[in-house]
């Protein structure tokens, strides 16, 4: 196991560190939830860090109250308790203000798979793609995650980041391979099929689109870690002549990044491709142990999906 | 300016807010009613050291309106003081107006966008804590309504402030005992309210919210506290203040006086 079994939260947090260290101005809030990677700023920059204590709410009006006199803040809890139970504040105060708040939420999808459905991260794309002002991001693997701090600390206004606690190999081996401006990356080019996700789900397709090609079936991967704003143009271009387009994401359907690329593909495109949606259905997941067991109440564990999409492809 | 000339003061302000609801037929005139005198001892009292001329003048004094639908006071008091023309009050609630029923950093001399009751502390505490961080000595005022301390977010914020020791924040509460649709269900005792605050860590205490000569003393002093607590000043005040038949009734939350009620407000005020 290589230091990419850490995860992106480390990368992420490691990479803001170094920043902060040479920027007095980054201020990291978190409202009780501790990581070990947040340890370096507790010891080593206790001026730029501030456990908040479990007020939610209250951090996002405190870390606007720091952004309007000047400071680049980092806000961090799990991502239903950021996305959800201060929606509200992240609306009037940071969004509406447009001011540079970074909401930093961990746990996407069943990342917490354990803890049951209050701590789920899976309707947060679907409420925070509706508020103006806001950039998102979503990496897929360390070294995208560290791109995404140090992004985030250059562009101005507000941004959520939704990461995940579970590590795999690395999809990116150098920076060229990231277009940060771009919001996506071509991981793999397929002729008859695009499957279009991100997360931690981009892992699972490139196993999917491996599995695939024994069977002759021409898969790609694009790794869409820019949620908004999507860069439709060129997003489009990249799918052009792709006659089937799979979007995957351990998110709600409703809401979530599927009807957001379904709502684009069928405006913009002449000739549009056939699409399937592939996320979470309607309902909350009661189970509880490894991720997979989740993702199969949904058919989104590994072979489900290579099941469905083969089964799809071939109608 | 001396207590007479605040009282004048105060008369003009309370017509100025009656014009210009009337003229946008919109306006939370009790409830501006009720903070008059209060806003008029931080601005024309000297209390807040801004600066008119130069409204993001970075040594400012911070001040939150959190109750915001009371904007339509602070416009007044801000035209007045010089932060903008007066000739821009009649364009209150109207188009291309910029005035909106609540108060938008667009308008100079308006720090924190407001209107989401239960923020203002927040972002207060905000406020104050970068200070501290940046060592500047600026205060920050945020002006509460009392049903807005019914939000749960007022009470994260009060807590964290008094842990955080943040005696450069300052809140008062306009206590007048009414929210938009009945009195209060707390009791009608300032003193409760002034005992949750002291619960929390805050210093507390209670004064008449329209009498000037109660109130400069206590705003004079936000300065030089020696205490390590945050304040909350707790400012007995009655809703609808001005004008008799406005006073203590919940229906004039959001209604514009017309016909004979106008004719008798305006009496009132002369």
């Amino acid at each position: 196991m290589g230091s990419w079994a850490k995860g992106m939260r480390s990368a992420f947090f490691d990479t803001l560190f170094g920043m902060a260290r040479k920027n007095k101005e980054i201020i990291l809030l978190t409202a009780d939830i501790g990581a070990i990677c947040h340890d370096k700023f507790k010891q080593l920059l206790p001026k730029q860090y501030i456990n908040v204590g479990i007020a939610e709410q209250h951090m996002v009006g405190l870390s606007a109250g720091l952004a309007l006199s000047g400071k680049i803040v980092y806000i961090y809890s799990i991502i239903p308790f950021l996305a959800m139970r201060c929606y509200e504040q992240v609306r009037v105060d940071i969004c509406c203000m447009d001011l540079s708040v970074k909401i930093v939420g961990i746990g996407a999808g069943f990342d917490y798979s354990t803890l049951g459905p209050t701590h789920h991260g899976t309707e947060d794309i679907a409420l925070m793609r509706s508020l103006p002002n806001l950039t998102i991001y979503s990496p897929s693997d360390n070294l995208l995650a560290s791109k995404i701090a140090q992004v985030s600390f250059r562009e101005q206004g507000p941004a959520y980041i939704r990461l995940d606690r579970t590590g795999h190999p690395p999809l990116y081996k150098t920076s060229k391979e990231i277009n940060l401006q771009q919001g996506f990356s071509i991981l793999r080019n397929g002729r008859q099929l695009s499957i279009i996700t991100t997360g931690n789900m981009v892992y699972t397709a490139l196993k999917v689109s491996e599995e695939l090609s024994k069977y002759s079936i021409d898969v790609g991967v694009i790794d869409l870690f820019k949620l908004k704003p999507i860069n439709e143009e060129k997003l489009i271009n990249a799918i052009k002549g792709v006659p089937n387009i799979a979007v995957l994401e351990e998110h709600c359907i409703s809401g979530g990044m599927g009807e957001k690329l379904a709502a684009i593909i069928f405006s913009q495109m002449k000739k549009p491709p056939r699409l399937k949606l592939m996320g979470i259905t309607d309902q909350f997941c009661r189970e509880y142990g490894r991720r997979e067991s989740l993702r199969r109440v949904y058919k989104l564990d590994t072979s489900s999906i290579f099941d469905v999409i083969l089964r799809w492809i071939k109608e | 300016m001396i207590v007479g000339e605040l009282k004048e003061k105060a008369k003009l302000i309370r017509k100025k807010i009656l014009d210009m609801a009337l003229s946008a037929g919109s306006g939370h005139i009790a409830s501006a009613f009720s903070c008059v005198e209060i806003l008029i001892s931080l601005y024309h009292g000297g209390v807040l050291r801004v600066k008119p001329n130069n409204p993001t003048y970075n040594k400012r004094d911070r001040f939150i309106l959190s109750k915001g639908h009371a904007a339509i006071a602070l416009y007044a008091i801000l035209a007045d003081c010089g932060f903008f023309p007066d000739s821009v009050l009649v364009r209150f609630a109207k188009e291309t107006g910029h005035l909106g029923v609540h108060p938008e950093m667009t308008t100079p001399g308006i720090d924190v966008l407001s209107g989401s009751l239960g923020h203002g502390l927040s972002v207060g505490s905000g406020l104050a804590l970068a200070a501290k961080l940046n060592r500047e000595k600026y205060i920050t005022v945020v002006l509460l309504g009392d049903g807005e301390c019914q939000e749960g977010m007022i009470w994260e914020a009060a807590r964290f402030s008094s842990q955080r020791r943040l005696n450069n924040l300052v809140a008062i509460v306009d206590y007048n005992k009414l929210s938009a649709t009945d009195f209060l269900k707390e009791g009608l005792s300032a003193g409760i309210l002034r005992k949750k605050w002291e619960a929390f860590g805050w210093e507390s205490m209670v004064v008449d919210g329209h009498s000037f000569d109660k109130l400069l003393p206590i705003l004079n002093k936000i300065h030089k506290r020696v205490s390590y607590k945050p304040l909350a000043i707790i400012a007995s005040t009655t809703k609808g203040k001005g004008v008799s038949f406005m006073e203590n009734n919940p229906i004039w939350h959001y209604r514009i006086p017309v016909g004979n009620e106008l004719k008798f407000a305006f009496r009132e005020m002369k």
